[in-house]
């Protein structure tokens, strides 16, 4: 519940997900639906009014929840001053690496992303595309086993989208479990295992997407339908 | 304890990236080369006064860093968007309250002893002397003195955007400096209800002028007795404290603005 000039407004209102190891999980909904304050929750930067949200056991409130996961935020923006491999550096520090894994963790990444060739160069030269992908990288330096993407394509063009498909496709094939938020449905529908659709803060529908979506019917028609 | 230092090494990099020190002992380097060569008030040979006028400007200057950079740590994080990673992270708000004051202060005591250094070099080519005694007293209680801004300016910054943190930290310690000293004497002609907001005022702002050893060091009146540092030092600490205490409270709950960080 969020205090308003109107009143309390109800951001969320009874949500339960099932999300599987080793699963895609995308989160779709109409703007202004709940999805990123449902993942606000999930990682603690806010407190839902009732129940509450554990991850791998512990509370989110608790940093130590957070150890196995790796968050790639709505916004695309990040430390410009650093360079990439700094960037990474910096973040498998947070998470407690050192020496020799953390260097090789941060090659690791940096290769997966295919940001080496301009590691050492400043962010603030990076395009939007490969500011997104240096984003990703240090979402994934400390090796999770939960990924919470917020809308890791948007603002992207159709080869920055492609390039962050193939990521999650190959976090998928490493067992790693990715729950993301889009507005891209057709992106959804390639990528996704299982995807939930959020309307007004309450689910409207969780499931395959070839068991919700009727024969003939497009994805997206489904969703203008369940989310009217 | 790596945490707290990676945060603080971030505000490093960025103080040094973005040249706030470069420009800043360039410019105290011209304003002393200025002094030195006009011969100002027909000053210009008494070196007590250039070595006076240089702490001065050592003071002017590292307060101006001191609470820029900590009063733009916290919500410039909120406006890039960058919190929200950052705290996804096994970092807990106040690591991250802390490694932001230990990085602001630490780059603000390391370009502080820059400028010493500056206007060190000025003096000894013109002749003059402070005793490195005297000096090292001054600096440490200065360094302190920075810690205390600091450590105000990240409080104000955690209800506050950039610009308002900084300008009531600016008011708050130049009151501090200029004011407070002279309360005694005000509330010495005054009484009643006026006597005790000027007593009340007198114990709420920071004492800066404990700090300032300024004019031992420029008039050479020795050191200062070493319970007197020592309870400065004490004084200068337990404000830190005080004051970082009240900014983790503040920031501990606090709900983040999307609409900062993605400019809506």
């Amino acid at each position: 519940m969020f205090p308003s000039r109107q009143g309390a407004v109800r951001a969320l209102d009874g949500l339960t997900l099932d999300v599987k190891p080793g699963q895609v999980f995308g989160f779709l909904g109409p703007n202004g639906a709940g999805k990123t304050t449902t993942m606000h929750v999930l990682l603690g930067f806010i407190n839902a009014t009732s129940g509450d949200a554990r991850l791998f056991g512990a509370n989110v409130r608790e940093s130590i929840a957070r150890q196995r996961i790796g968050y790639l935020s709505e916004n695309p923006d990040t430390y410009r001053f650093l360079s990439g491999h700094e960037l990474l550096v910096m973040t498998g520090r947070l998470f407690g690496l050192g020496g020799k894994r953390l260097r090789s963790r941060v090659q690791e990444v940096l290769d997966l992303t295919g940001i080496s060739a301009v590691a050492h160069r400043r962010i603030a030269t990076y395009s939007r595309g490969m500011m997104q992908r240096a984003n990703l990288a240090q979402a994934l330096v400390n090796d999770p086993d939960l990924v919470i993407l917020d809308e890791p394509t948007g603002g992207l063009d159709p080869i920055g989208r492609m390039e962050i498909r193939k990521i999650i496709m190959d976090l998928r094939s490493r067992g790693k479990t990715v729950f993301f938020s889009s507005h891209e449905l057709s992106e959804v529908e390639l990528v996704c295992d299982r995807l939930a659709i959020l309307a007004r803060g309450r689910l409207v529908a969780e499931g395959k997407a070839a068991e919700l979506v009727a024969p003939g019917e497009s994805l997206e028609k489904y969703f203008m339908r369940v989310v009217a | 304890m790596t945490k707290i230092l990676t945060i603080a090494h971030i505000v490093w990099l960025e103080v040094i990236r973005r040249k706030d020190v470069y420009v800043l002992l360039v410019l105290m380097g011209c304003l002393l080369a200025t002094l030195v060569s006009l011969n100002v008030f027909g000053l210009g040979g008494v070196v007590s006064y250039i070595l006076h006028i240089g702490l001065l400007m050592t003071w002017l200057f590292a307060w101006i860093l001191a609470v820029n950079v900590s009063a733009r740590e916290l919500p410039q994080e909120e406006v890039r968007g960058t919190v929200f990673p950052l705290l996804a992270k096994p970092v807990t708000r106040l690591e991250l309250v802390l490694g932001k004051w230990l990085g602001a202060w630490s780059v603000v005591t390391a370009a502080l002893l820059l400028f010493y250094a500056l206007v060190m070099v000025v003096v000894l080519a013109r002749g003059g002397y402070a005793r490195p005694l005297v000096l090292a007293q001054g600096f440490a209680l200065h360094s302190v003195a920075v810690g205390v801004m600091a450590a105000l300016a990240m409080a104000f910054s955690t209800r506050m955007n950039h610009d308002a943190a900084a300008s009531l930290s600016y008011v708050v310690t130049a009151a501090s400096f200029l004011v407070v000293p002279r309360i005694p004497a005000f509330i010495a002609i005054e009484s009643g209800l006026h006597a005790n907001l000027l007593m009340a005022l007198y114990n709420l702002l920071p004492h800066f002028e404990v700090f300032d050893m300024r004019r031992r060091i420029s008039f050479d009146y020795g050191p200062t007795p070493w319970i007197a540092f020592f309870e400065a030092l004490a004084y200068g600490l337990a404000l830190i404290v005080f004051l970082l205490t009240l900014a983790w409270l503040a920031y501990r709950h606090k709900r983040f603005s999307r609409a900062a960080a993605t400019n809506l």
